[in-house]
């Protein structure tokens, strides 16, 4: 026997220029799409379930988004409000020890008259404000906190605050805001949790249904095979089903989320404006459904690599 | 362009069983060789070790002075391009018109649709079937069906033409005429390799016969 040669490469790869390319992913694209809608049922199927796998981690970011804008149309930083007893003369005192703390950004005075005018424009009684002997509202100063201040230099700052002479209540505004944070915070790492365990339910849907196509076309993978198709072209196929049916799911996804804001827009605009704050739900624009489908799209596409790798690498010919 | 050199090809499946063993055979450049023998002589096995499909557990198979084996994976594909290969089941898809079926192999090498068009014609007018191009398989009877499965394997110009049983389904008068055809691109330099039981058929053609038996050449007459 001879001694085993050292293979050339007499057949080698031939790089396809850029136009035929183009060619074939057009043509690629097209048959898929028709192989799709001329299976529009389970295509369907398959669009609905990945549509819900995408829209309730998505649906959970826009709530997350909605409720770090309501943190910040509230002004952006917590504060106390320091309301004095009736007379008292160091309030302007205060006012200046609070300005020369470093946590303290702002510091506005509201005076007992400016109390009672603010009261009357609001209130419109007037009249019967003007039969007291004396004006009954106390002096207050509201002090923001400046931006790096954390909520622990908020707590210190009341607790000396309270211990000041003639400050008779010291309400800290940081409750709301921070029940607001940490439904953020829980929001976000559920739809995180929830964003995986969907994706990866995505990723099987667009995993099994490629695998059928795959199926239905073993025929033409074995021909193209024998006939001397790259893998990359055999793949080429599905790539664009599992790309189609991310990208059907993220639109199904999409239209899902903007009938569920249709649904709860009246009821959360009601529960908005008891905390005196309005309706608006943010996130919800093109740039968010170009995410969906790109994202949709990403899934349909790594579902379908998993299915084309497991199948097509083992196909036998004859 | 086209020889083909077998050097002590062996092949043993998992199971065990020797489907090839020790074959050591040339075949030149635009030759045309017979491989006959019983159901699991090797013909197949053969054939798939010739088209890399598999590899042998033993020994080399030089094309054109290249140790096929060897190639790596992803350079199959450019290897299979330069050969051509026809069934018994033609194995055409039904949902593609004859036209697209044997464009197939043009349509992997990137050729521009207007080339392809033409070869895919020329190809179909020489084994007789213009007229048919937009027919699907299941409106064409068995003959055709095989006719447009020597297109599709002919279409890219292969210096190697593998058949496996071609005429299997055919009546002798048809299988006379596949083979006619195989002989047509014989003539123009196509090294040609048929496996078939046909013993007689094989016969009228006057090629060399190479005849398998359990794996081993028991025959190989010119």
């Amino acid at each position: 026997m001879k001694e085993p040669r050292k293979a050339r490469d007499p057949w080698p790869r031939k790089r396809q220029g850029p136009l035929a390319w183009i060619r074939d992913h057009i043509r690629v694209a097209t048959e898929a799409s028709h192989f799709l809608s001329a299976r529009l049922a389970a295509s369907l199927v398959v669009w609905l379930l990945v549509g819900i796998a995408l829209a309730l981690p998505a649906g959970l970011f826009l709530l997350q988004v909605s409720l770090s804008g309501l943190t910040q149309v509230w002004d952006g930083r917590p504060g106390v409000s320091l309301y004095f007893d009736l007379g008292a003369e160091n309030i302007t005192t205060v006012a200046d020890e609070l300005r020369g703390l470093s946590e303290v950004d702002s510091v506005t005075v509201v005076t007992q008259e400016q109390a009672l005018e603010e009261f009357q424009r609001h209130s419109g009684v007037s009249d019967a404000l003007a039969l007291l002997e004396a004006n009954p509202l106390p002096a207050s100063i509201r002090a923001t906190m400046s931006p790096g201040a954390s909520l622990e230099d908020l707590e210190a700052l009341a607790l000396r605050m309270r211990a000041g002479a003639g400050v008779s209540e010291v309400v800290v505004e940081k409750t709301w805001l921070q029940r607001v944070n940490d439904i953020s915070v829980v929001v976000r790492r559920l739809g995180l949790i929830l964003g995986a365990l969907f994706g990866i339910g995505a990723v099987l849907v667009t995993t099994t249904s490629v695998r059928l196509a795959i199926e239905s076309r073993l025929e033409e993978l074995r021909v193209l095979k024998l006939v001397g198709a790259t893998a990359g072209q055999m793949r080429r196929p599905f790539i664009y089903f599992g790309a189609l049916y991310g990208i059907g799911g993220g639109i199904v996804a999409a239209m899902l989320l903007s009938l569920a804001l249709i649904a709860i827009e009246t009821p959360l605009a009601d529960l908005l404006g008891s905390y005196d704050r309005d309706l608006e739900l943010a996130g919800f624009d093109p740039i968010f459904i170009l995410w969906l489908l790109g994202i949709g799209g990403g899934l349909g596409v790594t579902g379908a690599l998993i299915a084309v790798r497991q199948r097509v690498s083992t196909l036998e010919i004859f | 362009m086209g020889r083909i050199e077998f050097h002590q090809v062996s092949k043993r499946f998992l199971s065990g069983l020797d489907a090839l063993q020790d074959i050591s055979a040339s075949f030149d450049a635009g030759s045309m060789t017979f491989l006959t023998g019983h159901s699991g002589a090797g013909k197949t096995t053969f054939l798939k070790l010739l088209l890399c499909l598999d590899r042998p557990t033993g020994g080399q198979i030089l094309v054109n002075d290249v140790n096929v084996t060897q190639i790596r994976e992803s350079r199959l594909p450019f290897y299979r391009q330069q050969m051509g290969v026809v069934f018994q089941d033609h194995h055409l898809l039904s949902h593609r018109t004859i036209f697209e079926n044997v464009s197939l192999p043009l349509r992997v090498t990137g050729l521009r649709p207007r080339d392809i068009g033409r070869r895919v014609r020329a190809a179909l007018s020489a084994v007789g079937l213009l007229k048919r191009e937009r027919f699907y398989p299941n409106q064409l009877s068995t003959g055709e069906q095989q006719r447009v499965g020597i297109a599709r394997a002919v279409v890219a110009r292969p210096r190697i033409l593998l058949a496996d049983e071609p005429t299997g389904n055919l009546d002798p008068e048809l299988s006379a005429d596949i083979m006619n055809l195989f002989l047509q691109f014989n003539q123009v330099g196509t090294t040609v390799i048929i496996a078939s039981h046909d013993r007689a058929l094989i016969d009228q053609m006057g090629k060399r016969i190479m005849e398998l038996s359990h794996g081993q050449i028991i025959k190989d007459v010119s």
